[in-house]
């Protein structure tokens, strides 16, 4: 009785200390929004001109009465100081005015969920298909370590890493879309495409460039981390106990090996928001990334400023998630 | 972690501190310009005070003339732009059915240069300070290369990109239109002028031009362009624009030193029907009604870039850059390739009288705008009063519109619409209070938009208006379905008034329009066809595909020196 009530408490203060820390580190979050926000917001303004330079060609700016020219700084908003500007922004984001696209003046919010889907699409299955081919291969790699199979994926795992991913994709496209035919060369959907199979033929290619170029990365940290706690003592331990090999490798050393590859691909998870700039410009995926290089070449501060929010919160609360599952899955952190 | 925090407070809290001064330093310039001058004329003072020689005179012609024979635009233009540029000894392009033959041409030869030089007795301790606003390497590259030809005859020179308020730094005017002293601080200012009209080219030099920082008061040119103002009849202005070409070539206000071209993209699949190509950029009878395409799949559908990526743009700075305007919209008037105006368009027929001051139209019959409503003259009436308010429209249309009686009462809020627009069945009388020699243009190129649909909203902010998600017009093609970001499709408008001849019934959008690298890739993949743009690149790499066809359009668009002859303070 006795025994149950303690172990019912210490149940309880495990559940509240993970709750306290949870909160602890959401409460964080908050500060680090803040100057991170600021940050991008000051890096905005440091860069030369204004939205206003982007709105018509350099010939018909430079034509333009400094009269002209400030009345429509005044309307849209571009004539305050940086400071007050950006706290203006911020006491429209408290309030859930997300704001409007300085060169159409389309709500934010729309703009955002129209692209989300775009890229939620091509992050999740780049996503999957990279952490389980990556981590799949990585194990088997460290497991065959020296074999002919080991090395050629090391190659192949260091060109993966190494080669950009745009030029991956332009070769991809080079050789698939504009040489073979077998898949088009960009967009996502063109008009009377209505199912998910319509679209298919336009997702696989920058889905499949994306998925490789992150597959090589799990694959290289899945293969490090499994020789790592290979060589540790509880393995041999566990061998010495007479534990079945498949035993020792899949439940002892994977969980241990873990735990680095759940952090890579925790801190990839932000893409599903932030999108993936470099193959959505490549391949005109009308995603959050192509919006974003666009919103930034033209200085649209709002939706540069909406955009970043979103990812950053995406890549913080990441961040959190990752700790709280490494705790989770290696026995040795402990939440503090 | 909480280091780092507090780390990231104080590196914040530093950058907001340098961030507040350089703002602060920003408004101050703003708000004193004249005591920033002075402050770095005393700078150049002091650094030219010792040789105590006389200052470079930009104001004798035969120094402006040495530097067009000094510069070698024949090479510039083969080598640097690859041959797609043209030379010119004019703001006028010579193929432009207004310029004038007989001009001086200032072909390239360094000696005379040198010569005229030494009888102006140029100072060639004199360092040009030479500024420009554009952000690409090219013009870096031109600086340069124009820098080794006026250094090959002794003229020394920097240059450098003006940050900022470029209208201000450009076109402040001095206080004495004669003497000055100059109330800008450079000497050759390196633009381009995107004219739809010669006004756009030569009004800028008249002594009250708001804009005319760098011409001291040449009362024969002043009395030209008095002319061209303030003449409706076209043959008058031709003839006044004829003459202020020759006083320009003759003394040399400006130097010339390329026509830009436009590039049309067409593909094999398209047969225009032998309709003139005109200036892509602005509304003209382009006859897409007439065009065929070959069919693709069984459908009559033509590719083209141009789709909108968050809204469709407005018409009001450019009513014809845009394909989708293109589409959506008719004007009141049809202009020609060489966008003079000529027939009716919206409006049955129009006349404008003798003194140039009444301008009717007769408004066409059973015209539907997408929607299905009728388009009638109350559209008309909206639109020029709603076009009044609209903050961004370009200064063509709005001296139309600022030039019709009632304009000020309206505009101060003691009318509620424009007294100079009246309607009377089918009829619009437009009635100016002073005469504007672009009226016929303007409604030549800024399309009708339907009262039924804006009548409710802000003019002041017209482009930011929810319509252009979805814009209604009453042009050849409706707009069917878009995506953003994505494609925009278009079908063939059943009820136009004008009759065609040519089979196309849907066009098909994809982004990337004019100067996004997308439209190389889309014309390889066979997704365009037809497009245009002037990036020299795009134009060279599309060349190179085997089913494309690259037409060079010249357009009234010219890359010159200003030249500042007032003398600086």
């Amino acid at each position: 009785m006795a025994i149950g009530l303690i172990s019912a408490l210490l149940f309880l203060e495990g559940v509240l200390n993970l709750l306290t820390y949870i909160l602890r580190r959401v409460l964080y979050l908050i500060p680090m929004l803040l100057i991170i926000t600021f940050l991008v917001y000051l890096g905005l303004e440091l860069m030369p001109g204004d939205a206003i330079d982007f709105m018509a060609s350099p010939d018909t700016i430079a034509m333009m009465s400094p009269e002209d020219l400030d009345n429509l700084r005044e309307t849209l908003g571009l004539n305050d100081p940086f400071i007050i500007r950006y706290f203006k922004w911020l006491g429209q984001i408290f309030q859930g005015n997300f704001g409007y696209s300085l060169s159409t003046g389309v709500a934010i919010k729309d703009i955002v969920f129209d692209r989300l889907p775009a890229t939620v699409e091509l992050a999740t299955i780049a996503l999957i298909f990279s952490s389980l081919f990556g981590s799949l291969l990585g194990v088997l790699s460290a497991l065959k370590r020296g074999s002919l199979a080991d090395n050629a994926l090391s190659i192949a795992g260091m060109i993966g890493v190494s080669i950009p991913q745009f030029f991956f994709g332009l070769v991809a496209i080079l050789f698939f879309a504009l040489q073979l035919h077998w898949f088009p060369h960009g967009g996502r959907t063109l008009p009377g495409y209505e199912t998910f199979l319509d679209r298919l033929p336009h997702l696989i290619l920058p889905s499949l460039v994306m998925s490789l170029t992150m597959t090589a990365g799990v694959m290289r940290y899945a293969r490090t981390s499994m020789l790592d706690s290979m060589n540790k003592d509880f393995i041999k331990t566990a061998r010495s106990k007479g534990v079945p090999e498949w035993r020792v490798n899949l439940v002892h050393g994977l969980r241990v090996a873990m735990t680095p590859v759940v952090v890579l691909i925790g801190f990839r998870l932000p893409m599903l928001i932030g999108g993936a700039v470099v193959i959505e410009q490549i391949f005109q995926w009308p995603g959050i990334g192509s919006e974003f290089i666009g919103a930034v070449r033209s200085q649209n501060v709002p939706l540069v400023m909406m955009i970043s929010l979103l990812s950053v919160s995406a890549v913080l609360l990441a961040s959190v998630i990752v700790d709280i599952v490494t705790a989770l899955l290696d026995p040795r952190v402990k939440l503090d | 972690m909480k280091k780092l925090i507090s780390l990231l407070l104080v590196f914040a809290m530093l950058f907001s501190f340098v961030a507040c001064s350089s703002t602060n330093e920003k408004t101050t310039e703003a708000s004193n310009s004249g005591t920033n001058t002075t402050v770095e004329d005393t700078t150049t003072e002091s650094t030219t005070e010792t040789p105590e020689k006389p200052v470079a005179d930009l104001s004798d012609p035969r120094v402006r003339k040495a530097f067009a024979y000094a510069i070698d635009m024949e090479t510039l233009v083969a080598g640097l732009f690859e041959g797609k540029a043209i030379t010119t000894n004019s703001l006028t392009p010579a193929s432009d059915e207004w310029s004038v033959d007989g001009l001086t041409d200032y072909d390239y030869n360094p000696e005379l240069a040198k010569q005229l030089l030494e009888e102006a007795n140029w100072d060639f301790d004199y360092e040009l300070d030479v500024v420009y606003y554009y952000g690409d390497d090219q013009t870096v590259d031109l600086m340069v290369a124009i820098q080794a030809y006026l250094d090959a005859v002794g003229v020394k020179m920097t240059f450098r990109k003006i940050e900022g308020d470029t209208a201000a730094q450009l076109w402040t005017p001095p206080t004495d239109p004669v003497n000055g002293p100059s109330a800008i601080d450079w000497d050759l200012a390196y633009a381009g002028i995107a004219a739809l009209t010669l006004h756009d080219y030569y009004g800028r030099f008249e002594t009250a031009a708001s804009n005319n920082s760098h011409t001291p008061t040449d009362e024969a040119l002043d009395k030209q362009i008095e002319i061209t103002n303030t003449n409706a009849d076209l043959t008058a202005q031709e003839a006044a624009f004829g003459e202020i070409q020759k006083i320009m070539n003759e003394e040399l206000y400006v130097i010339p030193l390329y026509n830009q071209q436009l590039f049309i993209y067409e593909s094999d699949r398209v047969d225009r029907n032998g309709i003139a190509y005109g200036n892509e950029q602005y509304n003209y009878d382009w006859g897409i009604t007439n065009w065929n395409v070959e069919a693709r799949d069984g459908k009559n559908v033509l590719y083209t870039g141009g789709a909108p990526v968050e809204a469709f743009p407005a018409p009001f700075v450019n009513p014809g850059l845009d394909i989708t305007n293109k589409l959506i919209f008719d004007r009141l008037i049809q202009a020609n390739a060489s966008l003079t105006p000529t027939d009716g368009m919206l409006a049955e027929s129009y006349t404008l009288s003798d003194d140039g001051k009444t301008l009717v139209f007769e408004i066409r019959d059973g015209v539907k705008w997408h929607d299905g409503n009728e388009f009638t003259a109350e559209d008309v009436e909206f639109t020029i009063n709603y076009m009044g308010k609209v903050p961004t429209l370009t200064s063509i249309a709005k001296n139309t519109i600022k030039s019709l009686a009632g304009y000020e009462a309206y505009m101060n809020g003691e009318a509620d619409s424009i007294s100079g627009v009246v309607v009377d069945g089918n009829t619009v009388t437009l009635t100016f209070e002073m005469l504007d020699p672009n009226a016929l243009v303007t409604f030549s190129q800024w399309p009708m938009l339907p009262k039924h649909l804006l009548e409710d909203s802000d003019p002041t902010l017209a482009e930011q208006n929810a319509f252009w998600l979805n814009p209604v017009g009453t042009g050849p093609f409706a707009l069917t379905e878009v995506s953003f970001n994505d494609f925009a499709v278009f079908e063939r408008n059943e009820d136009y008034f004008i009759e065609g001849t040519g089979n196309i019934d849907t066009i098909q959008m994809t982004i990337g329009g004019e100067n996004e690298g997308n439209i190389v890739l889309n014309a390889e993949a066979g997704y365009v066809d037809y497009a245009f743009g002037k990036s020299v690149p795009d134009a060279k790499s599309i060349e190179q595909i085997s089913n494309m066809n690259v037409v060079p359009v010249d357009i009234r668009y010219t890359r010159l020196f200003y030249v500042n002859k007032f003398p600086q303070k």
